[in-house]
């Protein structure tokens, strides 16, 4: 059988294109997925800044228990943040252990350049060149509070030799320098470039004091190597912190590589759980009509010389073949789109740019078996359809199939839209990312239901649009009525590919506008004051105070941005924050508070928005606990519930609870309130000048920004739509394609019996118009009310934003491409001559 | 192929088939007829009147509703689908009126078809003689394609000749054809029967062709309303025409 079914393949190449091309883009985009969750998970961060050091102790992740449930508790890590850090005594008793020569504590300060201000640096104490190890290229070290020693890439672009000055900022304040020495080490060409000041300047400059970046332990070239290990871990262990060892210093010298892998990896499942839905759909239902189109052929087969199981073995064999060849071609072209997602990724700053394209065996086997799998079954329940009838039933000239499907069917869609209802409730009874997921089970939930439901709605959409077709187009309105009616089954494929890509695309695409949005809003409505005073470099607490000094000044307020963990009910999440010195704040800020009042904000209490209230369980009063960005727990009295959380972050911190607990420990802007025309824009453009890279901007200018990881999942999101929209539209125009083809007999038919080109095609229209009507009017109406659930969940906005333009491209788009894919091959199938249009098989 | 003393190779036996829910049409009803071995029978009929519903029936191509069919020594009621199918490829040959062969395949692949599925090698020698008699010798490599719609039709009474079965059923065989090929197609299929042994049952309009059979079953509604010896091409022509065998519309539809 399989020889025959190679035969068949290239006998009848046009007719398997459509299903092809189906089962190459699904290996493709599926291979595009797993390809990022491979390259995720061999992700390593280079460990080759503490490349001399057996061992790094450092605090990166914060492990919370989450409920107990069933007697066992499951515990999730984040990532912290802010960059935990280690207090300086640990580096004491590690320099204790036996067989240990020395615990050098690394000290990381964010610094810039004046010489070579695009290169991101750090700075550290001259001990730290211990631990990659740093050798002296030239000069020597710094050995007073005015000199550095920088490292080579920083002098190769710059010149900076021993004897040069350069200007550094950092802590908001710049300074001059003299370079004394020139460091190299092997293996940190990429990632930040450093320089080095005294310990004891490095040491003053630390807006953490007490407190070490992380401490690397270096052994004596006779120590017991596992004895030391077991030590520092348990060590590490009794301070709460962790020890890294091997490849895993990567993960303590940059954390974001952690963070890189987890987005990759998250990123590239829940692509790869989306895309699979939609190959599946797509490629069960092409390869499904690829089959019914057949049956004449396979009758024959049946009739002369095939058992029913011989011609499903034909047939499946053919569904494997052309999985075969989908994935020689779709496992490259996975490969190539892998890496532009990926350069896409790293120049929009989601991941760094050591983050490599890894491995890819294991991605195309997993691509291309789950979508041959996919075809296999869809083509085995195609041909048990069509091999159970009886040969002479298919060989008739009037083959007829039932039009609508069984009861099963009936109730299976039933009960999906059902379920995808009762979703609808659960969604608004939750927040933030379950209602995210809640929403997208709804999503596909609709679809399913309307996938299985198909038939009867499209027999039903026919009976009502037949006074409206005939109405519009004449009697070729009232054939094309007739036709739909008939052809219902037939048509299920485009019906659901269709729903699909509108209801997608509208609730995704229109999903993440609308959380933008509310940011922008929020913010642009929340803040009062009409000046900001910002800087790149950040600006010192004192920056504040001395606008107020400004004349015309009436309040100003520092906002510093982070971000804290907080527990919900179900697991920890990292959240937007800000601390600020409410001192004047409700001049310059309105948050909309709902109950309390900012005035009370002090060390110890903290002011919520009403969504991560009701996700913590937190009301007026109680104590919240909550990590810091850099994994301090702390206990704060809740003071003030207000709703311009997406504006502003979820929780609002006095200032000093932050105070060495943030990487910078600046602050990101001063927000300053002038009374009406005091004029007193010349003098906060001078005090701007004050601070490094300070400038005064008009406050309608800044939005809010938006949380980094909704920024991501958003760009994420616009593109997993656009691609899967893409491909389910692909979908629809490859069965229309097919069934005008297949229909070459009917529409000659009809042209001998008396109907007009003209009229043939008018027809074609309005049975595109009325089956394009029902499935954007379903799909819009999925998309509404998913969207309108999501968004009052989310954001508590009773009415999404949509803008006009949005939908316009959204539904004329999907109509327009339904159109061409049906109109273009009619007019090519008209352009034969009737009678011999007659003669054809399908 | 040797002949079983039983000396029938097809019989029917009270066989009904009705088709439709509502609007029931009875296709055959209650007819019994016997086709012995080495013998060609034409069915004829008007249309309407269960021609192909009879063949069709007696091929296992479709079950009647009730009533019995055996081929040879075998009843074909008792058997599933998959038996029914292992049964046609061996021992039942059918030629269509058209769509007779597998585009995909060339005309030698065609012949062999049915005999490669059910695992049998026919005799090299046979294939041969076969490709001879209908006259396709140069055309083994070529595609249905290629062919005209004789051709095609010899091709599959080739393919159905090749297993040497025990009856070759022919539905319409040329009715798509112009007089010479249609010769051509009869004069092959009577040497069958005259040379082989053949049993051909030929279910057609022409009384050119039934003239060639050594027997001609008349059906009207379902029901066998003539059986003739051999006769001439006007003979059954008259006999198609008489009253009785088909009524006038007017007292029909009153």
């Amino acid at each position: 059988m399989l020889r025959l079914a190679a035969r068949t393949l290239r006998h009848r190449k046009g007719g398997f294109l459509a299903t092809f091309l189906a089962l190459a883009a699904g290996v493709a985009v599926l291979m595009t997925c797993a390809l990022l969750v491979e390259s995720g998970w061999r992700h390593q961060g280079d460990p080759q800044r503490y490349g001399a050091a057996v061992a790094v102790v450092a605090d990166r992740d914060l492990t919370v228990d989450g409920p107990t449930v069933l007697g066992e508790t499951e515990r999730t890590t984040v990532l912290l943040p802010e960059r935990g850090s280690v207090p300086e005594k640990v580096a004491g008793e590690l320099a204790d252990v036996p067989g240990v020569d020395r615990a050098v504590g690394d000290r990381r300060l964010v610094v810039t350049t004046t010489a070579a201000s695009e290169l991101p640096t750090t700075g550290h104490g001259w001990s730290s060149t211990a631990l990659a190890p740093y050798r002296l290229l030239s000069g020597r070290p710094p050995r007073t509070d005015g000199e550095i020693a920088v490292d080579a890439r920083l002098s190769d672009g710059t010149g900076l030799t021993p004897g040069a000055t350069t200007e550094v900022v950092t802590g908001g304040v710049s300074r001059t320098y003299e370079v004394s020495g020139v460091v190299d080490a092997d293996g940190t060409a990429s990632g930040r470039a450093a320089l080095f000041f005294t310990d004891a300047h490095a040491a003053a400059l630390d807006p953490r004091p007490g407190r070490y970046d992380a401490v690397g332990v270096l052994t004596a070239p006779d120590a017991d190597r596992d004895a030391v290990l077991a030590s520092v871990r348990r060590i590490a262990d009794a301070a709460g912190v962790t020890a890294y060892t091997g490849d895993d210093r990567g993960l303590a010298a940059e954390p974001e590589s952690a963070a890189a892998r987890s987005l990759a990896l998250g990123a590239g499942a829940a692509f790869a759980g989306y895309a699979a839905a939609i190959a599946g759909f797509v490629v069960a239902g092409t390869t499904g009509l690829s089959v019914r189109h057949r049956r004449r052929d396979l009758a024959l087969l049946r009739a002369v010389a095939a058992t029913p199981g011989e011609v499903r073995s034909m047939l499946l064999a053919e569904a494997g073949l052309l999985a075969a060849l989908a994935g020689a071609v779709g496992v490259p072209a996975g490969l190539l789109a892998t890496h532009q997602v990926r350069d896409a990724l790293v120049s929009r700053g989601f991941l760094p740019d050591d983050f490599a394209v890894r491995g890819g065996a294991l991605s195309a086997a997993a691509a291309v078996v789950t979508v041959a799998v996919v075809a296999l079954l869809s083509t085995w329940i195609a041909a048990l359809r069509v091999t159970r009838i009886r040969p002479t039933e298919a060989l008739g000239e009037a083959a007829v199939e039932p039009v609508t499907g069984g009861r099963v069917r009936l109730i299976c869609g039933a009960s999906c839209v059902a379920g995808a209802l009762s979703l609808t409730v659960l969604t608004g009874a939750t927040d933030g990312q379950t209602a995210l997921g809640a929403a997208m089970g709804m999503l596909y939930l609709f679809v399913l239901g309307v996938a299985l439901l198909a038939p009867w709605i499209n027999q039903a959409a026919a009976r009502l649009l037949g006074p409206v077709l005939r109405t519009v187009w004449g009697n070729s309105g009232y054939l094309a009525a007739a036709n739909l009616r008939a052809n219902a089954r037939g048509m299920v494929a485009v019906l659901t590919a269709l729903v699909l890509s509108v209801g997608l695309g509208g609730t995704v695409w229109f999903l993440q506008d609308n959380l933008e949005r509310q940011t922008v809003v929020q913010s642009r409505e929340g803040v009062l004051a009409q000046y900001a005073l910002t800087s790149g470099a950040g600006l010192p607490a004192s920056a504040a105070a001395e606008a107020r000094r400004v004349p015309g000044v009436v309040a100003a307020t520092g906002v510093r941005r982070t971000s804290v963990v907080v527990f919900d009910r179900l697991e920890p999440q990292t959240v937007p924050a800000q601390g600020i010195d409410p001192l004047g704040a409700d001049r310059t800020l309105d948050l909309r508070i709902r109950s309390g009042s900012l005035d009370a904000l002090r060390e110890g209490t903290v002011a919520v928005s009403t969504a991560r209230a009701d996700a913590a369980g937190w009301r007026l009063g109680d104590k919240a606990r909550l990590w810091l960005g850099d994994g301090t727990p702390v206990t704060l009295r809740v003071v003030a519930l207000y709703e311009r959380g997406w504006g502003f972050g979820d929780i609002t911190l006095h200032r000093r609870t932050l105070d060495g607990h943030t990487v910078t420990g600046l602050d990101d802007r001063v927000l300053i309130r002038t009374a009406p025309h005091a004029g007193a824009e010349g003098a906060l453009a001078e005090l701007a000048r004050r601070y490094p890279g300070g400038q005064v901007v008009d406050t309608a200018r800044l939005t809010g920004e938006l949380a980094e990881d909704v920024a991501v999942s958003g760009w994420l999101n616009k593109m997993l739509v656009t691609v899967l929209v893409g491909y389910a539209v692909l979908a629809a125009a490859n069965t229309l394609v097919m069934a005008a083809l297949a229909r070459t007999r009917e529409l000659s038919l009809l042209r001998l019996v008396g109907v007009t080109r003209v009229q043939v095609k008018r027809m074609i229209h309005a049975e595109q118009a009325g089956l394009l009507g029902v499935a954007l009017l379903i799909g819009a109406a999925i998309a509404a009310v998913t969207l309108t659930t999501t968004v009052r969940a989310v954001t508590g906005a009773a009415v999404p934003h949509v803008p006009a333009v949005g939908w316009a491209t959204l539904l004329g788009g999907t109509a327009a491409l339904a159109l061409l894919a049906t109109v273009v091959p009619v007019s090519r199938v008209l352009r034969t001559a009737p009678v011999e249009g007659m003669g054809v098989r399908e | 192929m040797p002949l079983i003393p039983d000396g029938i190779a097809v019989a029917l036996e009270r066989v009904r088939r009705t088709y439709g829910g509502d609007q029931s049409v009875v296709a055959l009803d209650d007819v019994s007829a016997v086709f012995p071995r080495g013998t060609a029978t034409a069915v004829m009929g008007p249309s309407g009147s269960g021609k192909s519903t009879l063949l069709h029936c007696a091929a296992g191509l479709d079950r009647p509703d009730s009533g019995r069919v055996r081929i040879g020594p075998t009843d074909l009621s008792s058997l599933s689908e998959k038996k029914l199918t292992e049964l046609r490829r061996a021992r039942v040959g059918f030629v269509f009126q058209a769509f007779n062969l597998i585009g995909a395949l060339d005309v030698e692949q065609n012949i062999l078809l049915p005999s490669r599925l059910a695992g049998l090698r026919p005799d090299p020698a046979w294939v041969d003689e076969v490709v001879a008699r209908v006259g396709l010798g140069e055309r083994l490599r070529h595609r249905p394609a290629q062919l005209s719609g004789g051709q095609q039709q010899r091709v599959a009474i080739a393919r159905a000749l090749v297993t040497r079965p025990e009856v070759i059923f022919c539905d319409e065989p040329t009715g798509a054809l112009d007089t010479r090929s249609a010769a051509a197609v009869l004069d092959l299929l009577r040497s069958a029967v005259d040379a082989y042994g053949q049993t051909v049952v030929m279910v057609t309009h022409d009384p050119v062709a039934a003239s060639c059979a050594d027997r001609v079953l008349i059906l009207a509604d379902g029901r066998i309303v003539r059986d003739m010896e051999r006769s001439s091409a006007e003979r059954i022509a008259e006999q198609l025409a008489l009253p009785g065998h088909r009524r006038p519309v007017a007292t029909r539809e009153g």
